[in-house]
Formats: structure tokens, C-alpha cells, sequence
């Protein structure tokens, strides 16, 4: 089977600083990968390598099998980090613009915008001008310009940075459509938790270093149900000195417990209720935040 | 290919379709009518009429004065050479001479004055007893700043002072006149057609025409530089090289602005030629010396305003790929500038030997070929094959410079923070 996306030992410097080492990334067919790291991390140096907007210093890039070249490139849809929209121009005459440089018909880009402005909720704005949105609107324009082409494979890069919680559901129902329909969705994010919950595969990434990728089911069974999370009434600063925990995330009314090989979680939650009034208790796999700092501050020590 | 057309097409609507191109396109005709033909017509036709007394203190002049006043009579010296010869307006101030009222000077004086604060005269000269010896005289009126007006004035009492002196000396003032005829030069052009009178006007056009490829290379240039930096800023530039190669972005944004300067440019001289063609026809102009348009001129035209703008816009662009901001461009824009400046500082050495070694080398200089050949052109036809050696030499430059900041542009549209300087620029056009 052919990946969607390959980088192969990719590597790129700047002027003084290394931002991505050696990557080697693999995107099925149809998956919606998630490519996850702190700001700063080179996700956003990675895929602008994987759009051939910069080439990088060693390494190969394949995209649905083959090296990028333009008829390829028609098939990929990009909305980049920072948001890029010709201020003083028309919506529908931008995003028409941006789909004829994708090799798509003005006249059957106009016929495909319409159902995706009203999904958004924007279709009021498409005879206006960009400066006349706000940034959350001008974000969903530049989403619509990513995939007004009907590309195969779709790269979001922070789609959902900026928007209000309305804008997150719609933008996250979009972008599950999108997979439902059969495209490759690589979304890049450093808010690890909102991506989470919609990605089949990640990449974690730092300081443009793999620090593990693959099936988030299979990552996260892999590090087994050793986080216990908490909500409860009362001072819980006592918890972390409790035996077999090894790390407390402590905020107020609700701690995430790591617990370590040798703790009990009953006699945990028995010392906890004699001093706390315990609303919630639950033995759950780590969050894809907590792993990545644990494999992070692994990787330091 | 086809990317560089869609590029080009939004560059063109988007530079088109804005009240400023529009007002632009319709007012710069207006303007140039407005600076080629009010002032001929205002010469020509415009005439104004002052009402003015003659007050004589010295007692013979009045009637001299006043005859020089209403445009000469037979018996006075129709032009002094010795004061100035002929001034242009000297038709257009048209003089109504009032009658003094006062039984003596002094009363005269008072009457004027009068009249003068009361709006029923405009102005009133006053000849000293003496001017025959010392000339000269007063002129009073509310406001003293019709120069071309007063100038009138000062000639018409010369020109009685003058004559009333010679005929003091005996000699009859006609036969002055007839000796000190001023001389009038007519300019003729020989050329394949034969010698053409060449009033100056044509050649004037010529020169706007030249004006107009320095102003429109540096002004369309500077408008490719404001939206490179103007697209780095939104980033925008992002979105498109995911799609294209920078230097279809480049090229599509050199196509469509420069179009769109042609388009402005076209729309201009086709006024221009539809004014010179009717001018014959239009009885507002007649009289007025209308400029005539060389075909070859009309042609040449665009092709040396879109090899300056290339060649210009080019660098332009690369300076807006490696700043962030319109202020940061400011440094790097002068050395872009100078050749094109050097090439108007030549201008003059150009136009008085248009054929000499000097100005053919220069015009041959790639960077001041769309100005200095074409004014060539403009004063004295070059030999052909000097013309398509330019147009080859800086077809070629052009390659060079687009090729060079297509690179520096590759790298500098995605590059933020501190502009590069010079040896970075060059070490981007080198590694790429």
C-alpha cells in the first residue's frame, strides 16, 4: 500500500539551529494523522517540506508514492499556520484564484463553494472583502481554500488555533466529514488534547526529533491504565505523597495521578476519601499530553 | 504556464479594478491636456481687458502712451529689441484707456486714486516730469501681480519714451522700426519628407513621452515592490508557492502589473492622439499648436516602457522578497534607482548631440536604454540596427535580473526578522 505521505531521514537547517533531524514519517491512505509537538518542535518546518515550499537539506519526500511535482502538488490541500488570505479581495474571487492555481475550473470552484461556506457558517461573506472578517471567519476561509480543489490529501497546520468553542465543533464535523469521505487528513497541533480525540495515528515530535508514532490505541495501551484521575472537594496537596504515585497534575478540584508499577488504586482511593470528598474517580490510559512529557523529560534525563 | 497567466490575471484585476487606477487613468490625460493646451490657449485666446489712465507730468507722452497702450500706431516703434523683444502675451491683456479727469496733475492723481478704491479703474500710470531722462514711471492699481499685464504697460510707455527720444534726435522713428526688425528663426527639421517646421510642441510630446517611461517604470515598479512586501506580510506568499514556483509568482506578478501600467499608459496616448487628431476640427483649439504624434514614436513606446519596467520591477520585487516592511525597502531602493537616475542626468548630453559617440554608447547601456534610446528616437532617429541592438542587449540584461531576483525572492519571501544584507543577498542568488 502506498502512503499518502513520506518523509524519508528528512533534514533541515537554518542558520545556526538544526529544526528537523532526520524525520522519517509515514501518513497512510485515508487516515487522519495527527502530527503533535510542543511550538518550536519543526512541525510546521515538516510540512512546509512536505508541500516543497522549502527543500530540504538531505532526506526525500514522497507523496502518494512519487516524488512531489506539480500534478501532485494539485492533489494536496494546504492551509498553513499562518493564515494567508489577500486582504483587500472578494472572498469568492480569492478562493476561485486559489483553486485555478490548483488546476480547478473557476466556474466548478464557484459550484463547489457554496455548500462549504454554509457548513461554516460564512456564507453571508462570500461576496465581501477578507478584512471586512474577523480571524476566526478569515480561518474558515483559508480551511475552504484548502480543500476547494478536492484535493486527496488534506494538511492542516493549527486548524483549530483562534477559534471560538462553536468554531472548534464545526471546524472538528468538517474535518470528520472530510475523512469519512475517504481523504487523507494530516493536522498538525501543539494542543495535543483537541486532536487527540480525531486522529487514528500520531507522530509526537521535539526539537525536530520522532519521539514515537503510530495507532494512538496501541500507544496509549502500550503505556497501560496508569493515570488515575480525580475530582473532589477539599485540599488534595496530600495526594502526591501517597504510596506508589509518582506524579501529581494538581489543578484545585481535579488531579490527574500517574501512578506508578507498584500502587494500589483502592488504597489510594481509601486514604483520598478519608480527607476528600471524592466526586469522580477513574483508572484511565495516560493522555497523549501526559506521555509525550514523560517520553520528553525521558529523553532529557 | 498556465499558473503564471492566473497570477498575472489577479496582479492585472487587482491593480485595475481600484478607484485609484481609474482616477488615475481618467486624470492624467486631463492633467496633460490640462499643462499642453491651457497655456497656449490661454495665450492665444484668453484676453483681458483693463481699464487704465496715462497721468502726464511730463506733458508730451499722453497721447503716445496712450496709443502704445491700445496696440500701436503707425509713427511708434512697434518693438524696442533693446527691451526684451517679444514676450508671448503680449495680445493678451487687452487695455481700455479712460479718460483723466482733474484740471492739474495733482487733482489727476487724486480723481485716480479715487477711482481706483471705488472699482471704476483698474490701474493708472504716472510719468514723472522727467522721464524722458531718468525712465521712469509709476503704475498703481489695487493688486500688483499681473506681471504679464504690467509688463505691457512698462513696454507701451518705453516704446513712447523710445520714439519720442529718437524724433528729439531727428531721425524719423519709422525707419528705426524698419532697421531694428527683430529676427524670427524658424525651426525646421529636415527629414526623408522634407524640411517640417517644428514649432517645439512635438518635440515637447517627445519629451513627456520620455517623462513618462521614467515615471511609469518607477512608479509600477515601486507597486510590484508594495504588494511582494504587502503578500510576504499577509502571508499569503505561503499559500501560493504550495501551488506554484516562486518564480511563476514572480513572472505572473511582472506580467500583470506591468499590463495593467501598459493599459493606463495606452489609454493615455490613445486620448492623446484622439485630441491631436480632432484638434483640426475643433474651433476651441484652432490657432493653438497642437503637438503631432510620430507613429514610430507611439509604437516604440510600450516596448521601451515594459523593458524598463521589467528590467526595474524585477529588482524592485527582489527587494520587497527580502524586507518585511515598506520602510525597511527604503534602503535598498537608491542603489536600485541610480542607473535609471544617471540616465535622466544624461538626458541633456543626450539631446544636444543625440548622434555623437557619447550618447550612443549610453543609450546602448541596458539600464538606461528605455530612457536615453528612446529620447534618442524621440530628437534624432538612430540608425536601425542601433535600436534592435538595445532592445537585444537589455532583453537579454532583463533575463539576467529576473533569473537573479527570482532567487533572491525564492528565498526572501519566507525569510522574516532582520532584513539580509547585501553579501547574504548575494550568497541567496548563489546557493539558491
Amino acid at each position: 500500500m502506498t502512503h499518502a505521505l513520506q518523509l524519508k531521514n528528512v533534514r533541515k537547517a537554518y542558520q545556526g539551529h538544526v529544526a528537523v533531524k532526520g524525520l522519517d514519517l509515514e501518513v497512510p491512505r485515508g487516515s487522519v494523522f495527527g502530527l503533535l509537538g510542543p511550538n518550536g518542535a519543526g512541525k510546521t518546518t515538516s510540512i512546509r517540506m512536505a508541500m516543497d515550499i522549502i527543500g530540504p537539506d538531505t532526506g526525500e519526500v514522497l507523496i502518494l508514492g512519487t516524488k512531489a511535482d506539480k500534478a501532485m502538488r494539485n492533489r494536496i490541500g494546504y492551509m498553513p499556520e499562518e493564515r494567508g488570505l489577500y486582504q483587500k479581495m472578494v472572498v469568492e474571487d480569492l478562493l476561485v484564484f486559489m483553486a485555478e492555481l490548483k488546476g480547478m475550473k473557476p466556474s466548478e470552484s464557484r459550484r463547489r463553494m457554496r455548500p462549504w461556506l454554509e457548513k461554516l457558517g460564512i456564507a453571508e461573506w462570500q461576496k465581501r472583502k477578507a478584512n471586512e472578517m474577523s480571524k476566526g471567519m478569515q480561518q474558515k476561509v483559508q480551511f475552504i481554500q484548502a480543500l476547494l480543489h478536492d484535493p486527496e490529501i488534506l494538511i492542516l497546520d493549527e486548524p483549530m488555533s483562534g477559534l471560538d468553542p462553536v468554531g472548534t465543533n464545526v471546524m472538528r464535523d468538517a474535518m470528520i466529514e472530510l475523512s469519512r469521505a475517504g481523504k487523507t487528513l494530516i493536522v498538525s497541533s501543539h494542543q495535543m488534547a483537541t486532536v487527540e480525540q480525531m486522529c487514528d495515528r500520531v507522530a509526537l515530535i521535539n526539537k525536530g526529533e520522532k519521539v514515537l508514532d503510530g495507532r494512538v490505541s496501541e500507544i496509549k495501551s502500550s503505556y497501560g491504565k496508569n493515570t488515575l484521575i480525580l475530582a473532589f472537594e477539599g485540599d488534595g496537596s496530600f495526594l502526591k505523597s501517597l504510596p506508589g504515585v509518582m506524579a501529581v497534575t494538581d489543578t484545585g478540584r481535579y488531579a490527574e495521578l500517574k501512578l506508578g508499577p507498584t500502587a494500589d488504586s483502592q488504597l489510594i482511593l481509601k486514604a483520598a476519601s478519608e480527607k476528600l470528598k471524592i466526586t469522580r474517580f477513574e483508572v484511565v490510559e495516560p493522555s497523549l499530553h501526559d506521555i509525550f512529557i514523560e517520553r520528553v523529560t525521558e529523553v532529557a534525563a | 504556464m498556465n499558473d503564471i497567466l492566473v497570477i498575472a490575471k489577479r496582479e492585472f484585476n487587482a491593480r485595475v479594478r481600484t478607484k485609484a487606477f481609474v482616477i488615475g487613468t481618467i486624470l492624467g490625460p486631463l492633467f496633460m491636456a490640462t499643462i499642453m493646451i491651457v497655456p497656449a490657449l490661454m495665450a492665444s485666446k484668453l484676453s483681458k481687458s483693463v481699464s487704465i489712465a496715462v497721468i502726464d507730468a511730463e506733458g508730451s507722452l499722453q497721447t503716445l502712451v496712450e496709443d502704445s497702450l491700445r496696440g500701436g500706431s503707425p509713427g511708434v516703434v512697434a518693438t524696442n529689441p533693446l527691451s526684451g523683444g517679444r514676450g508671448r502675451s503680449q495680445g493678451s491683456t487687452e487695455f481700455v484707456i479712460r479718460k483723466v479727469e482733474g484740471a492739474d496733475v495733482a487733482a489727476q492723481r487724486e480723481w485716480a486714486k479715487a477711482a481706483v478704491l471705488k472699482g471704476t479703474l483698474d490701474a493708472y500710470v504716472y510719468l514723472p516730469p522727467d522721464v524722458l531722462v531718468v525712465s521712469n514711471a509709476d503704475y498703481y492699481a489695487k493688486s500688483v501681480t499681473d506681471f504679464d499685464g504690467i509688463r505691457a504697460v512698462a513696454r507701451a510707455i518705453e516704446k513712447a519714451v523710445f520714439s519720442k527720444r529718437i524724433r528729439a534726435e531727428g531721425i524719423d522713428p519709422s525707419r528705426v522700426e524698419a532697421m531694428t526688425k527683430p529676427l524670427d528663426l524658424k525651426r525646421l527639421r529636415v527629414s526623408d519628407k522634407g524640411a517640417q517646421e517644428d514649432k517645439g510642441v512635438s518635440f515637447f510630446l517627445s519629451l513627456v513621452l520620455v517623462m513618462m517611461i521614467y515615471g511609469g517604470t518607477l512608479m509600477w515598479g515601486q507597486i510590484v515592490m508594495t504588494g511582494v512586501i504587502e503578500e510576504k506580510t499577509n502571508r499569503v506568499v505561503e499559500v501560493i508557492v504550495s501551488s506554484t514556483s516562486p518564480q511563476n509568482l514572480l513572472f505572473g506578478k511582472l506580467v500583470g502589473v506591468g499590463g495593467a501600467g501598459l493599459l493606463q499608459f495606452s489609454i493615455w496616448i490613445l486620448a492623446l492622439v484622439g485630441v491631436s487628431a480632432a484638434s483640426g476640427s475643433l474651433a476651441f483649439l484652432s490657432g493653438v499648436d497642437m503637438p503631432e504624434l510620430n507613429p514610430v514614436l507611439i509604437a516604440a513606446f510600450p516596448v521601451f516602457f515594459l523593458l524598463g519596467f521589467f528590467l526595474y520591477a524585477s529588482l524592485y520585487a527582489a527587494i520587497g522578497s527580502a524586507v518585511n516592511t515598506v520602510q525597511e525597502a527604503q534602503n535598498f531602493i537608491f542603489p536600485v534607482m541610480l542607473p535609471i537616475i544617471m540616465a535622466m542626468v544624461c538626458w541633456p548630453v543626450v539631446m544636444r548631440a543625440p548622434d555623437s559617440t557619447l550618447s550612443v554608447v549610453l543609450s546602448l547601456i541596458p539600464f538606461m536604454t528605455p530612457i536615453l534610446m528612446f529620447l534618442r528616437m524621440s530628437v534624432l532617429m538612430p540608425p536601425v540596427w542601433q535600436i534592435a541592438l538595445s532592445v537585444v542587449l537589455t532583453g537579454i540584461t532583463i533575463s539576467i535580473v529576473i533569473w537573479i531576483a527570482a532567487r533572491i525572492y525564492r528565498v526572501g519571501i519566507l525569510m522574516y526578522g532582520k532584513p539580509p544584507n547585501f553579501p547574504e543577498m548575494v550568497r541567496w542568488v548563489r546557493h539558491g
